[in-house]
C-alpha cells in the first residue's frame, strides 16, 4: 500500500533510462505513464484493502481480545485459543467438518472417471457433459430447501421408494442424527461433482492425444491409459481439486446445514461456521467467533499446504 | 471403447441416472409449480390434472419474491458491473503500463485469491454496521467486488498479456495516450473475456446467500436466496407458491447457462489452466 501511493516511487523516471529519455521527455509518454499504472491500479486496491484486507487484519487482533460488539475489546492472550480445544460444541462442529472432509476422494475420483469416459465419446457424451453441470447452476439455497422437502418423512424420497417396493428403507432422514450428516454430504457430494467434471475435462483436453494413442497401440487397457497417462498429465487440476473440495468442507458447508438441518438433530450436522455464526451474532462473543475463524484458516493453510507437498512430494 | 459392452452399457446407464438426477430438481419444482395445494399434498410427484399459472402470481404477489427478484437484479447488475470494471482497470494497469511496483500490487491482490470468505463473517459485519451500509445494496455489491477481485484480475491480467505488445506500440507511437489505448484498443479487443467475467459474476452474485442474510434484514432490500429460505421458516405451507419461486429463483441462471455456456466453462478452466 505505502509503496503504490508513494508519489515520489511512482514517478520517478528509471535511473537507466534517464539519459535516453531526457531529451524527448516532452514527447515520450512512458514517464507519464507511471503515473496512470497507479490510477488504473489504485480503485482496486482500495475495494480489496476496505472489505477483504482490513477484516483479515481485524481477525487476527480480535482474535486475542474479548469483544461484545458494544464495548471496546479487551486484550487477553491466548485464552480463546485455550478455551477453543475444550468446548465441547466446537469440538464436535470440528468433527462434523472432518466427516464432511472425508468425501474428499469420492469429489477427486467420481469426476475423474465421468470426465474420463466423456472424454472417450461414450455414447450420450454432450448431453452428460451438459447436464453434470446443472447442479452448479442452482443456488445451494434452492438444492437445500428442496433436499429438505425432498427427505421429509412424508416427502417424495420415500413416496418413490414405498412405490417401488422398497417402502422398508424410508424413514425420517433428516430427523434421524445417524442419517442426516450423511444426507447432507450426498447433496454436497452431487452439488459439486459436475464443476470438478468441467476441471477435469480442461485438462484432458489439454494432454496431447498422441500419448493415449501411443498406449493404446501398445495394448494398453482404458484403466491403464486413465492410471498412467491421463492422472499424471493431471496433476494441477487433481491438486486443485483436492484442495477445492477440502476447503469447501471446512468452510462452505454453511448453507447446506443452514437450511437443509439447521445444525441438527442435536449437534449432529453442527459445522465450525455455525458455531462462528451463533458466537458472534446470537452469543456475542465475536472475540471468540474472531478465533475460531483464525483456527480454521491456519487449519486450511495447512492442510492445503499438506496436499500439495503429498501430491507433489519428491518429484519437486 | 469400453470394452466389453455389458460394462460399457453399465456405465452409460449410470451415467444417464445421474444425468436424470441433475435435470431432476427443474422437473420437480415446474411439475409442483403447475398444480394446486390439494394435488400436491396428495402426490408430491404428478402431473397437473388442471394447468394453472396461479402458483407463480401467489408465489410472486403474496410471498413477495417480485420484490425479491428486482432486488437480486439490482444487486447483480450493480456487482458484476462493479467487480468487471476493477478487474479490467486494474489488469491493465498491470499489463500494459510500465511503472514501478507493479509486480508486488500485482501478487498483493493475488494472494487473496484463497481466503475463504465465511470466516470473515464477523469483522465483515461489524465494518459494514460502522460504515452504514447493512440494509443497503451497497453493502453486498462492494463486498462481492472485493471477494471476486484477485480471481478476475488474476483473468484479465492474463488476457490483457495476450494481446500483441506491437498493437500497443504501435498506438503509442500514433500518439495515442493511456487511457485512449485503454478504451479504443484494450476493451474492444476483451469482449469475450469480459463476457466471460460478467457469467462467472453473475452465477456468484446471483446464488449468494450467507453475506445477504447478514447485510441484508429489512424486506425491501432482500435478495431471492435469503427470501426463499425464509419462506419455509414463515408458516409457509403453499408448498406449490414455494417451489415457483425457487423455479424463478434458478430459472435466470440455468437460462444464463444454457446461453452462454461456453464463457462460463472458460472461467472455470481458465483457474485450473496455466
Amino acid at each position: 500500500m505505502v509503496i503504490i501511493d508513494d508519489p515520489k516511487l511512482a514517478s520517478r523516471p528509471d535511473a537507466s533510462a534517464r539519459s535516453t529519455q531526457q531529451r524527448r521527455r516532452s514527447r515520450n509518454p512512458l514517464r507519464s505513464e507511471a503515473k496512470w499504472g497507479v490510477i488504473y491500479a489504485l480503485p482496486a486496491v482500495v475495494v480489496l484493502a476496505t472489505f477483504v484486507i482490513y477484516p483479515f487484519g481485524s481477525i487476527i487482533v480480535h482474535a486475542f481480545t474479548r469483544w461484545d460488539g458494544f464495548t471496546d475489546p479487551t486484550f487477553i492472550g491466548l485464552r480463546n485459543f485455550q478455551f477453543l480445544f475444550q468446548d465441547q460444541t466446537f469440538l464436535a462442529a470440528l468433527r462434523n467438518n472432518v466427516y464432511f472432509a472425508l468425501s474428499v476422494p469420492i469429489q477427486l475420483t467420481l469426476p475423474l472417471g465421468l470426465a474420463f469416459l466423456i472424454h472417450q465419446r461414450i455414447r450420450g457424451w454432450r448431453l452428460f457433459r451438459w447436464t453434470y453441470f446443472l447442479p452448479a447452476i442452482y443456488s445451494t439455497v434452492v438444492l437445500g430447501v428442496l433436499a429438505r422437502l425432498a427427505l421429509q418423512a412424508d416427502g417424495p424420497l420415500n413416496q418413490v421408494l414405498s412405490s417401488i417396493g422398497l417402502g422398508g428403507l424410508g424413514r425420517d432422514w433428516l430427523g434421524d442424527a445417524s442419517t442426516a450428516l450423511p444426507s447432507i454430504m450426498a447433496i454436497f457430494v452431487w452439488a459439486n461433482f459436475g464443476y470438478n467434471v468441467v476441471l477435469f475435462l480442461a485438462g484432458m483436453s489439454a494432454i496431447d492425444p498422441q500419448l493415449p494413442e501411443a498406449a493404446r497401440i501398445d495394448g494398453a487397457s482404458q484403466f491403464q491409459v486413465l492410471r498412467h497417462v491421463y492422472v499424471p498429465g493431471l496433476r494441477r487440476v487433481m491438486e486443485i481439486v483436492l484442495v477445492t473440495s477440502t476447503i469447501n468442507a471446512f468452510a462452505y458447508m454453511f448453507t447446506y446445514v443452514y437450511t437443509i438441518t439447521n445444525g441438527g438433530p442435536g449437534f449432529s450436522t453442527f459445522v465450525v461456521e455455525f458455531d462462528i455464526y451463533n458466537n458472534a451474532f446470537a452469543f456475542q462473543k465475536l472475540g471468540y467467533a474472531c478465533a475460531m475463524g483464525l483456527a480454521i484458516t491456519v487449519l486450511i493453510s495447512g492442510l492445503g499446504f499438506l496436499q500439495i507437498r503429498t501430491l507433489t512430494g519428491g518429484r519437486e | 471403447m469400453i470394452r466389453p459392452a455389458p460394462l460399457r452399457w453399465g456405465l452409460i446407464a449410470a451415467m444417464s441416472a445421474l444425468a436424470v438426477t441433475a435435470v431432476f430438481p427443474l422437473l420437480f419444482m415446474l411439475q409442483a409449480a403447475l398444480r394446486t395445494q390439494l394435488d400436491y399434498e396428495n402426490a408430491k410427484i404428478g402431473l397437473p390434472a388442471v394447468f394453472s399459472l396461479d402458483a407463480f402470481a401467489r408465489a410472486w404477489v403474496q410471498a413477495s419474491i417480485g420484490t425479491y427478484f428486482i432486488n437480486s437484479v439490482i444487486v447483480t447488475v450493480g456487482a458484476v458491473t462493479l467487480s468487471v470494471a476493477l478487474a479490467a482497470t486494474s489488469a491493465y494497469a498491470f499489463a500494459a503500463i510500465r511503472w514501478r511496483g507493479r509486480t508486488f500490487a500485482y501478487f498483493f491482490i493475488l494472494v487473496w485469491m484463497a481466503i475463504p470468505p465465511l470466516l470473515l463473517m464477523v469483522p465483515i459485519y461489524v465494518e459494514m454496521t460502522d460504515l452504514g451500509l447493512v440494509d443497503t445494496y451497497w453493502s453486498v455489491i462492494l463486498l462481492y467486488s472485493a471477494l471476486n477481485l484477485p480471481f478476475n484480475m488474476y483473468l484479465m491480467t492474463a488476457f490483457f498479456r495476450s494481446v500483441p505488445i506491437e498493437l500497443l506500440e504501435a498506438a503509442r507511437v500514433d500518439g495515442a495516450s493511456v487511457n485512449t489505448i485503454f478504451a479504443r484498443i484494450m476493451l474492444p479487443l476483451s469482449i469475450p473475456a469480459l463476457a466471460t467475467l460478467v457469467i462467472f459474476n453473475a452465477l456468484y452474485v446471483w446464488n449468494e446467500f450467507v453475506f445477504a442474510l447478514l447485510l441484508l434484514h429489512d424486506d425491501s432490500v432482500r435478495t431471492l436466496t435469503v427470501g426463499v429460505n425464509q419462506l419455509v421458516g414463515k408458516f409457509f405451507f403453499d408448498y406449490p407458491a414455494l417451489l415457483a419461486g425457487m423455479l424463478i429463483t434458478s430459472l435466470p441462471m440455468v437460462i444464463v447457462y444454457i446461453v452462454f455456456q461456453r464463457y462460463l466453462v472458460r472461467a472455470i478452466a481458465a483457474g485450473a489452466l496455466k
